[in-house]
């Protein structure tokens, strides 16, 4: 047969007129998809967006007219200007994210085609991903969860070219459509190979407001932080958990002090460390939430390296990058130890550094101590007595210091919290004589029996000292201790219970505790299994599954199998539930008789229905008319008679053709 | 605009392939997976080079949630690859035999969309060449009616070609297809000329036209000897019983003319002119109620007047010389 050639018949569909649902559909996807981020964004831009959008639907009412070329090609210009002015670039998370929503939102005025509306609705799906860029929580997840649905129910109702829409019918599609893509997401994400990025130069941009420590302490710094209940990160321990009074989470250690605030002292990175230790290590991983420094925060004195951080001469665990995005690493450290013996002298100059003409009753005071006590340890003692014995108070709300602060709180208010301690007995020691340094970080944390891990949050921060002596090296002393027991024994709301909000979830709410708890723990999990799931969790487990999956060329044959397999076995079970019906058995029966006679020369006529034909075929000399009869009669027996004995009396048809 | 043009020789093996899945049907065409075809459209690689955009973003981020969205758009891809062609499957499209037009005039076809399985599809496309296609929604075992109105430019007896059903539901990122090849013949009767040329023609036939051996009118008037050439109708089926060999009535009234419409008659202008202006005076003779009878070389029609008849006259005209009666054509060349 020749024929004349033929075109794939894959080609844009000519004339095609969208209807004004589908354009209101585009609007509200879009919406959907950039509300989020109106935080985001600044305010001209999300009022052009709103303004697009309802110039867009008034145009679509019959309301006001398309905006003419001249008057949009300006428009879009000074968009892209008023983006550059804002960031002084158009590169970046956010000038990108900026200068896409501007350019979206013009695109709407010109939309009036078929094609524009999908471009627009892969734009939605677009923008969607950027959400992911300032917040990758469970909380923004399901938020995107519920916009792809839109944005494909969207898609939907374009391609569906109904009149009138059907949102039931829409968003249950699209729903149907999504779920049905989640097994085949999951082969994908465990299974396509990760690569280690980043592949190009990314500006390194913080997420949103972070809390965490800061590199300099003064009054006020650390009270601000505990506020906070947001969770600086949790810990898993691969044994017990060592005691509430030894969880000393380790961040800046600062060593200089200008009469009113403590910073760091350059450090070295430590090359030589010589710690004696008592006990065995203490192994744990660290799910470090994203705060925008470097201190990476271990349990007192770490003693492992891991990639991509350095430790300081002072102990501090530091990150060689910000800390943008959440951190999950393993650890091991030391809680019984002695370490520094062998300090640098220059360095143990600076940590007996003090302005001499600040805080002069504290300083009399150190050099008074200095004589009484011959051993450093008394002195020590003797301060912490003090802090205990005399009336000193732990509050969040200390009053107002001004001028000689320590002088001011040490002999005059008395009340104070962690930084006022500290701050305070590091000057004193200083004025002794023995070398001091201040160490901030967290004390404590609260245990998650769910999940069997530790949440540490912002409330948890605190600020302690390190003291040096002879022999020993650097000592832990708390002064905060001394004064509230209770503070490091069972944490801030049990110290605090009548003047702070409260943190931890045992003390919130007695009731749904456990229920706040498995919420913490899903967090938890979600942080550990899809956050943080690179290439080296990929290949952990896919190690711990021993399904033989090692190579690239492993994880790709796996993934392709799965996927064939899930979607032929989806295929299946659409395919067995749309199937047309299947005829009644007995008109099966019927059929197959129709066929024997036809066979023997009896056709059925077009004109005759089945009763006349086979009243014709009995009338005629045919040999076994009696059980065509009764075959007849069986038929009309099950297709017209009572249901119940249908089964036998189908049996019996079936035989009787069968002898036919 | 994706149209895949390919070597010659690579087309034509194509072309064989295409041909001898999709034999052409007599009436009904079930889409089943072997008459299914499917590929992706333009927002199709649209939509792929945008997950690629966005993959090597989540590698470049690191961010485990952009590699999800990611991967649940290439899933979406993939269900709705599926969903695509299932949206097609089952389908039986029919053609309705269509009635005759006259070249220049659209010719409509009417089809009958119909399946037998228990869900609803949604914008199935019935599409010629490259014209807006028309809609259909079937309901569950549902059937729905589709009218394609298509352009002619050439008389002839042809089967449609180049007709496609098809459909991009759900997501519009892929396009499924079945071609629908029936060996329906659509008729398309020869252009009628114009008025003018008609009249001046008519006098020539008039004047040509001597013998009026067939008179009909009121009274009957007699019977004589039936000559070769006259209608049948008017033979006089008792006197042939009667065994007195073949008699024609003749009746006496007022005469009308009975015509001859002849090839040899109309000598001006070429084949195409010729037949124009035969089938203008076939319209314009049964308008007249006048009995005509055609003349074709090779073809006799005899004289007769009412519908079958003058369809009959037509589809002669139509198929006359037609090049290469038994090839397929689209019904448009392009």
């Amino acid at each position: 047969m020749k024929t004349t050639s033929q075109n794939l018949p894959i080609r844009s569909i000519a004339n095609e007129t969208v209807r004004r649902s589908s354009i209101f559909a585009v609007c509200f996807c879009f919406l959907c998809s950039i509300a989020p981020h109106f935080r985001n964004l600044p305010v001209w831009v999300s009022a052009i967006v709103l303004l697009a959008l309802g110039w867009r639907c008034l145009q679509n009412l019959g309301k006001v007219r398309e905006l003419p070329k001249w008057v949009l090609i300006p428009l879009v210009f000074f968009g892209g200007i008023g983006v550059f002015a804002e960031y002084w670039t158009i590169v970046g998370r956010d000038a990108g994210l900026a200068l896409l929503t501007v350019m979206t939102s013009f695109k709407f005025l010109e939309s009036r085609r078929h094609r524009d509306l999908l471009i627009l609705v892969f734009l939605s799906y677009f923008l969607i991903a950027t959400h992911f860029l300032y917040s990758q929580s469970i909380f923004t997840a399901s938020l995107m969860f519920a916009n792809l649905i839109v944005a494909t129910a969207t898609l939907i109702t374009i391609n569906q070219r109904e009149e009138k829409i059907d949102i039931r019918q829409l968003v249950g599609s699209s729903t149907r459509l999504v779920l049905l893509s989640i097994p085949l997401m999951l082969i994908l994400f465990v299974l396509v190979p990760r690569v280690p990025g980043p592949l190009w130069g990314i500006s390194s941009e913080q997420r949103g407001g972070v809390t965490g420590l800061s590199d300099h302490m003064s009054p006020g710094k650390i009270s601000n932080l505990i506020r906070s209940n947001e969770v600086a990160f949790r810990v898993d321990f691969e044994d017990r958990i060592p005691a509430q009074n030894r969880l000393y989470w380790r961040g800046p250690v600062m060593a200089r002090y200008n009469g009113y605030r403590w910073y760091q002292a350059r450090r070295q990175v430590l090359n030589r460390f010589n710690i004696v230790v008592s006990e065995p290590p203490v192994k744990y991983t660290v799910t470090l939430e994203p705060n925008g420094e470097r201190w990476l925060l271990p349990l007192d004195i770490p003693t492992k390296l891991i990639p991509d951080a350095l430790m300081t001469e002072d102990f501090q665990l530091i990150s060689t990058k910000k800390i943008n995005d959440l951190l999950r690493y393993s650890m091991e450290s030391r809680v019984a130890y002695e370490v520094g013996a062998d300090e640098d002298p220059e360095y143990l100059g600076i940590t007996l550094e003090y302005p001499e003409d600040l805080n002069p009753k504290t300083i009399t005071m150190g050099k008074s101590l200095a004589q009484r006590f011959d051993r450093n340890e008394d002195i020590i003692k003797e301060v912490l007595k003090m802090f205990r014995e005399q009336e000193y108070f732990y509050t969040l709300q200390p009053p107002t210091l001004e001028n000689d602060v320590v002088d001011e709180f040490l002999f005059n208010t008395r009340r104070g919290f962690c930084e006022h301690y500290a701050g305070s007995f590091a000057l004193l020691m200083r004025a002794a004589g023995i070398p001091a340094r201040v160490v901030t970080g967290y004390q404590g944390g609260e245990y998650n029996a769910v999940g069997n891990y530790l949440i540490v949050r912002q409330s948890d921060a605190h600020a302690w000292n390190e003291v040096w002596i002879e022999n020993r090296g650097w000592l832990r002393v708390d002064p905060t201790a001394a004064v509230s027991p209770s503070r490091i024994e069972q944490g801030l709301d049990n110290a605090l219970s009548d003047e702070t909000s409260i943190f931890r979830i045992q003390n919130r709410n007695p009731i749904f505790g456990n229920l706040l708890y498995s919420w913490d723990n899903m967090q938890h999990s979600w942080n550990d299994w899809v956050i943080n799931y690179d290439q080296r969790k990929q290949q952990n487990f896919l190690s711990k599954l021993d399904l033989g999956i090692e190579s690239w060329s492993d994880m790709v044959f796996a993934m392709v199998f799965l996927l064939a397999t899930v979607t032929g076995l989806f295929w299946f079970i659409v395919w067995y539930r749309e199937r047309p019906p299947k005829p009644e058995a007995c008109e099966v029966q019927f059929g197959r008789l129709l066929k024997k006679l036809s066979r023997r020369g009896f056709q059925k006529r077009p004109s005759e229905d089945s009763r006349a034909f086979l009243e014709r075929v009995t009338d005629r000399d045919f040999p076994q008319r009696e059980q065509l009869a009764d075959i007849v009669e069986l038929y009309n027996r099950i297709k017209y008679g009572r249901k119940g004995s249908s089964v036998r009396n189908l049996d019996s048809m079936r035989s009787l053709i069968n002898s036919l | 605009m994706l149209s895949v043009s390919l070597p010659a020789p690579v087309r034509r093996y194509f072309d064989n392939w295409f041909d001898s899945h999709n034999p052409p049907s007599q009436d009904a065409i079930l889409l089943h997976n072997r008459r299914l075809y499917i590929l992706p459209t333009r927002f199709g690689y649209l939509f792929a080079i945008m997950l690629l955009f966005l993959f090597f973003a989540a590698i470049n981020y690191q961010n485990s949630m952009a590699f999800m969205l990611t991967f649940m758009l290439t899933a979406l891809g993939i269900i709705s690859l599926w969903h695509t062609h299932k949206n097609l499957l089952g389908i039986t499209v029919k053609l309705m035999i269509p009635r005759p037009v006259f070249c220049g005039e659209s010719c409509e076809l009417k089809f009958e969309v119909s399946h037998a399985n228990n869900s609803k599809r949604y914008a199935i496309g019935i599409q010629y060449a490259e014209q807006v296609p028309v809609y259909v929604k079937l309901e569950p075992e549902g059937t729905s009616g589709a009218k394609l109105r298509i352009p002619t430019a050439h008389r002839g007896q042809f089967k449609p070609m180049g007709i496609t059903v098809f459909t991009r539901y759900p997501t519009g990122l892929f396009h499924a297809w079945g071609w629908l090849k029936f060996d329906v013949p659509v008729l398309i009767y020869p252009k009628p000329a114009t008025k003018a040329r008609l009249q001046q023609s008519m006098v020539e036939q008039y004047d040509g036209q001597t013998s009026t051996s067939t008179i009909e009118g009121e009274d009957f008037a007699g019977l004589r000897e039936h000559r070769e050439g006259e209608s049948l109708h008017h033979i006089s089926w008792k006197a042939y019983a009667q065994g007195k060999g073949l008699l024609t009535k003749t009746f006496q009234g007022q005469a009308r003319p009975s015509i001859w419409i002849d090839w040899n008659m109309v000598n001006e202008g070429s084949l195409e002119d010729k037949l124009s202006l035969m089938t203008a005076l076939v319209l314009a003779a049964e308008n007249e109620e006048q009995k005509y009878g055609l003349r074709l070389p090779g073809t006799l029609i005899e004289q007769d007047y009412g519908s079958a008849h003058k369809h009959a006259c037509l589809q002669a005209l139509a198929v006359f010389r037609q090049p290469d009666f038994n090839q397929e054509f689209k019904l448009e060349n392009d």
